[in-house]
């Protein structure tokens, strides 16, 4: 039935373009693959054509990779809600800026993303990798093959069975989902996008996918040439130029990860900058087996050694790279990430990729790897290579470790296909659990890094006395370490040995390496690299033991001593009330104001050191604050504020509000809930409530509400109240006020949340209080100057005129005739400056108002004859000085939840993380000069 | 070759003590059953039960909140968690809490969200704004 519509408003051309590009994506990197694969067998490309065919192919691929980006763009950017992509990830009001997050928040678009960094590595690979070419593209091709039928988008049919191969991004909402609503024609019209995710919406979003990809599609060039390696039987030859990209990658993806981690940090609420959570276990394995496969290709590159470890590492890093993107995209993760996943239908392709390139490096390398020389005799244990070898055992079981138990709800899914009744096993504690083992690996990799160091290639029997040189040299970083770690110890709490023991050897790492740095390896520009990474990685574990080991809450309940309860029963977060200083581990926080800019509500919280002499001390502000969602509907997401010192962070970050603010419904069903009782009375009255009582202390013309600012012809009035709690341990007074401006009224209510009071002025009180104009009664007197009138027993001198009349009232024009008498009343001299005009020949008269009395006066007549000025006067009615008062109890507002955590020394984990980057890109750029050499 | 032997001998004793540790660290999913009988710490996944109340009242406790969660095996029981209430807590519907049973309520410390996925919501959406415009 649905079929039969002809649809309004729907743009179908991109679509059609956007398929043709996907399936011209997939053909014409099979044909790269192909043609590569006859180019990589030298002996069938002689002149090189089956060369320029790959080329041929690769190019058409690009092309048509980056045709299939520019439609999607253009999908993005014009809103066309009938494409599911842009209907599920843009909406109407989000800015363009976010464009790129929102393209590559989907599935589709990051599998794009990272096809993109392949070609783009590629083109750069086609230009440089000389005789490498023909297998490395062959290789990348095929990856880009098997990545473009993620996009196809094909449903099989097999009996009842309908298997999906792929997901088309540029598919419309209609075929994705069958609802009503695409019964109407026009239905383009209705729709509305879902837009990003506020959680997504920052710059985090834009720069760590697009580094995280470049990483993950880096690591498959080691891989291509390690493949290449294998299957020309080139077996030393592939070693250096994949050396170069291994560091590139490692590098990248590196950097790729912190990013991540100081995304976490920074900006979720995950409260801190690792969780062990299985996406970042998953992005985090792959770097460590290739940092081992870096450290194999350099025993390789000098001493001939490990080629097979090199092949295997490689290979791994790509296929665990595979499975990473296989574990984070089929939803088989579930419950136990704090990522959410949407699953696409694609879990069996996904298994399908990570066992196809699986299958495919094991054939290679069995087929190919007898033919790699072999060494007879073992490496010494005083030669460097061996101890590296070790080393890159070490980091390899420790990916395999992380690995493994991330990998249990796949054991769990397993184990249910043999056994339906099998219940799935889940870690109980993640984080202790993967932190007591790799505190282990860690010690073993630092040992080792500080002592390998010293080590020389293809060392041989060492004599005495270079042993004892030896020792002694580690005997004396051991020491100072050992010092060190003392002096640590002066600052953070070990709690265990075991955490002294590895702030001990992270020292011993660092020294050790420090020194051969100023010893040895100035001249050594590579080794310097080398050395660089491993004191970074020292400082790293420091940093952990102190930002990680000590991190403590600081909004924790300050009246329970720690240690006696159990930590996880400590309260992690606090109840502030604005303006209302609270004490919390020496810390005095007030939450001083908030402000709302756009959807943004940040709140202004100040901190200070508690001083016996100086009173408080160092004050600091945290800004943390709350998003709402597009619709002000209710809170989205919290983002976090750090204070960063040299020596800690101090993280805060609201854990709460009241329901009420959380969300508007609730806003307005509790402004709706609460209940005022009125209350008349007058001045000096006492009035009691369920909880309260107040007494009426006076009222004014003139309030000083807050809220209330006074313009000059104004008219307000507040009244003056004293608030008691029933036990009078507290009592405040308040002013509600209301105001008239240019006939309109306006409520200031005042709110006492110690006594949870919420109290406004009725309007009924103004009435009291001001006659309308209609209401007034006047009285005429006519006097000239100098002479006075009595009005309701007040004595009134009519002692002169001001020339220029002014009065909030009045604006003068051009040939206007104005005077405007000035009116003494004696008795308090009080001054009234009623105004007459003549405009084009008409008379008006303009009256003026003495708030305090209530009397109104006017000049209506002046008879140039007798000189006699006449007024009237007319007094405001205030008979019934009652005051009408509401008050609502049960009401509070100005209330926050916040939590606040410090991270000592969190610096120290920044700096060591990014120093081991660095020593990749280091090495990368020391090995520069010999790219020309790596065919 | 006796050093890659003895290399690889210490990694086969170091995986046999991983494995052996690491199987302390896992167990199954409890029941509120399994809670009550062994009054260990535990993990239990459940539903939301939606003839509870969800009870957070930051103004009195920040630190509490309370809701009724029905387990696996469909029995309910109480569970308050000491940590102000997560966002979107109403929109999950299923839950894993972490912590132990202290009399007929559930203690947890740990409770983590599983909110139906966004593909759903979408839907929810288009046919809601369906049934709107007819």
């Amino acid at each position: 039935m649905i079929q039969d519509i002809q649809y309004i408003g729907e743009h179908l051309w991109p679509g059609r373009i956007g398929h043709f590009c996907i399936i011209l994506c997939f053909v014409s990197s099979l044909l790269a693959v192909f043609s590569y694969f006859k180019a990589s067998q030298t002996e069938l490309d002689q002149k090189g054509n089956w060369t320029k065919l790959g080329r041929m192919g690769f190019l058409l691929h690009t092309l048509s990779l980056f045709s299939l980006i520019a439609v999607l763009f253009y999908i993005m950017v014009n809103h066309l809600y009938e494409y599911s992509y842009a209907q599920a990830h843009v909406s109407d009001d989000l800015s363009m800026k976010y464009i790129l997050s929102a393209f590559w928040e989907g599935q589709e678009g990051s599998f794009i993303l990272w096809m993109f960094w392949h070609c783009i590595l590629g083109w750069y690979l086609i230009k440089k990798a000389g005789s490498w070419e023909a297998p490395v593209i062959m290789i990348i091709a095929l990856a880009e093959a098997v990545l473009s039928s993620m996009l196809l988008g094909l449903h099989v049919h097999i009996g009842d069975f309908v298997y999906k191969i792929g997901s088309n991004p540029t598919t419309l909402l209609r075929d994705v989902f069958e609802a009503p609503i695409f019964e109407k024609a026009d239905y383009v019209n209705v729709i509305s996008g879902t837009g990003l995710n506020p959680l997504l919406q920052n710059y985090w979003m834009t720069i760590h996918p697009p580094t995280l990809f470049l990483g993950f599609a880096s690591t498959i060039v080691p891989f291509a040439y390690a493949a290449g390696g294998l299957f020309t039987g080139r077996h030393r030859e592939w070693l250096k130029p994949a050396l170069k990209w291994a560091l590139f990658s490692a590098g990248i993806l590196g950097v790729g990860i912190l990013m991540g981690s100081a995304w976490a940090y920074e900006a979720l609420t995950f409260g801190g900058y690792w969780a062990w959570d299985p996406v970042e276990n998953m992005s985090f394995v792959p770097w460590l087996i290739l940092v081992a496969g870096v450290h194999t290709n350099l025993i390789a590159n000098v001493t001939g050694r490990a080629v097979r470890s090199t092949y295997i590492y490689y290979a791994l890093t790509f296929v665990l790279i595979l499975y990473s993107t296989y574990l984070t995209r089929s939803g088989i993760l579930g419950d136990t990430s704090a990522h959410s996943f949407t699953e696409m239908g694609l879990e069996p392709q996904l298994i399908f990729m990570v066992m196809f390139f699986a299958v495919l490096a094991m054939t290679i390398y069995i087929a190919k790897s007898n033919l790699i020389p072999v060494f007879d005799k073992e490496e010494s244990i005083y030669s460097r290579e061996f101890w590296m070898f070790v080393g890159a055992l070490v980091l390899l079981f420790s990916g395999g470790i992380i690995a493994a138990s991330t990998s249990l709800p796949v054991l769990n899914a397993l184990a249910t296909l043999y056994d339906p009744e099998f219940v799935g096993t889940v870690i109980k504690d993640p984080i202790p659990h993967f932190n007591k083992f790799q505190l282990w690996t860690s010690i073993l990799v630092m040992v080792l890094a500080a002592k390998t160091i010293f080590l020389r290639y293809k060392a041989g029997e060492w004599s005495t006395g270079q042993k004892i040189t030896f020792a002694k040299g580690q005997l004396f970083h051991a020491a100072l370490a050992g010092g060190m770690t003392l002096l640590l110890s002066l600052w953070i709490d070990f709690f265990h040995w075991k955490y002294a023991l590895l702030a001990f050897c992270a020292f011993y790492t660092i020294l050790s390496n420090a020194a051969f740095l100023l010893r040895k390896s100035m001249k050594n520009a590579k080794m310097a690299s080398a050395v660089f990474s491993h004191i970074g990685f020292g400082v790293m574990i420091i940093g952990i033991l102190t930002s990680g080991l000590n991190e403590s809450v600081v909004t924790t309940n300050p009246f329970v001593m720690k240690g006696l309860i159990k930590d996880k029963d400590l309260a992690s977060s606090v109840k502030l009330i604005k303006q209302e200083p609270f004490f919390v581990n020496d810390y005095w926080i007030t939450y001083e104001s908030d402000t709302i800019v756009d959807q943004i509500r940040t709140f202004k919280i100040k901190f200070e050191k508690e001083d016996k002499e100086r009173g408080n001390i160092d004050p600091f502000y945290v800004y943390p604050n709350v998003l709402f969602s597009n619709d002000f509907s209710k809170v989205a997401a919290t983002n976090p504020d750090a204070k960063h010192f040299i020596d800690k962070d101090i993280f805060t970050s609201i854990a709460s509000l009241p329901n009420e603010q959380m969300d508007i419904k609730l806003a307005k069903e509790a402004e709706d809930s609460l209940k005022y009782v009125k209350y008349e009375l007058s001045v000096g009255d006492t009035l009691f409530t369920k909880e309260h009582y107040a007494i009426v202390e006076g009222y004014t013309f003139d309030p000083q509400h807050p809220d209330y600012l006074k313009h000059t012809n104004d008219i307000g009035l507040g009244v003056k109240i004293k608030f008691h709690d029933l036990e009078d341990d507290y009592s405040e007074v308040i002013e509600p006020a209301i105001g008239v401006r240019e006939n309109l009224l306006y409520q200031y209510p005042s709110q006492i949340n110690e006594l949870e009071l919420k109290v406004r002025l009725n309007e009924a009180s103004f009435d009291n209080f001001f006659s309308t104009e209609d209401q007034l009664e006047y009285q005429s007197f006519s006097i000239t100057q100098d002479e006075s009138f009595t009005y309701q027993s007040e004595e009134y001198v009519l002692t002169g005129f001001e020339k220029d009349a002014t009065s909030v009232n009045y604006i003068r024009e051009e040939n206007d005739i104005s005077i405007q008498a000035l009116l003494l009343r004696l008795s308090d001299k009080a001054l009234l400056k009623p105004i007459y005009v003549i405009r084009d020949t008409k008379p008006f008269n303009i009256k003026d108002h003495e708030i305090n009395s209530g009397v109104h006066a006017r000049m209506t007549h002046i008879n140039p004859v007798d000189e006699k000025f006449s007024f009237m006067m007319a007094i405001d009615d205030r008979s019934n000085d009652d005051l009408v008062i509401e008050v609502a109890e049960k009401s509070r507002t100005d209330v926050i939840i916040l939590e606040a955590k410090m991270f000592p020394g969190i610096n120290l984990f920044w700096v060591g993380a990014s120093m081991m980057m660095l020593g990749f890109f280091l090495g990368l750029y020391n090995r520069r000069s010999k790219r020309s050499r790596s065919n | 070759m006796k050093k890659s032997y003895l290399v690889g001998f210490l990694a086969l004793i170091a995986a046999i003590a991983i494995i052996v540790s690491a199987s302390k660290d896992v167990s199954t999913y409890a029941t509120f059953e399994n809670a009550i009988q062994n009054q260990n710490r535990v993990k239990i996944s459940g539903e939301i039960d939606k003839n509870g109340e969800v009870v957070y009242d930051p103004i009195k406790n920040p630190n509490s909140f309370t809701f009724l969660m029905k387990d696996s095996e469909g029995l309910s029981k109480k569970v308050i968690m000491k940590k102000p209430k997560p966002q979107d807590f109403e929109l999950s519907e299923t839950v894993v809490v972490t912590g132990q049973m202290d009399g007929e309520t559930f203690i947890a410390d740990e409770v983590l969200l599983k909110c139906p996925s966004k593909y759903k919501d979408e839907e929810l959406k288009l046919r809601s704004e369906a049934s709107l415009s007819s």
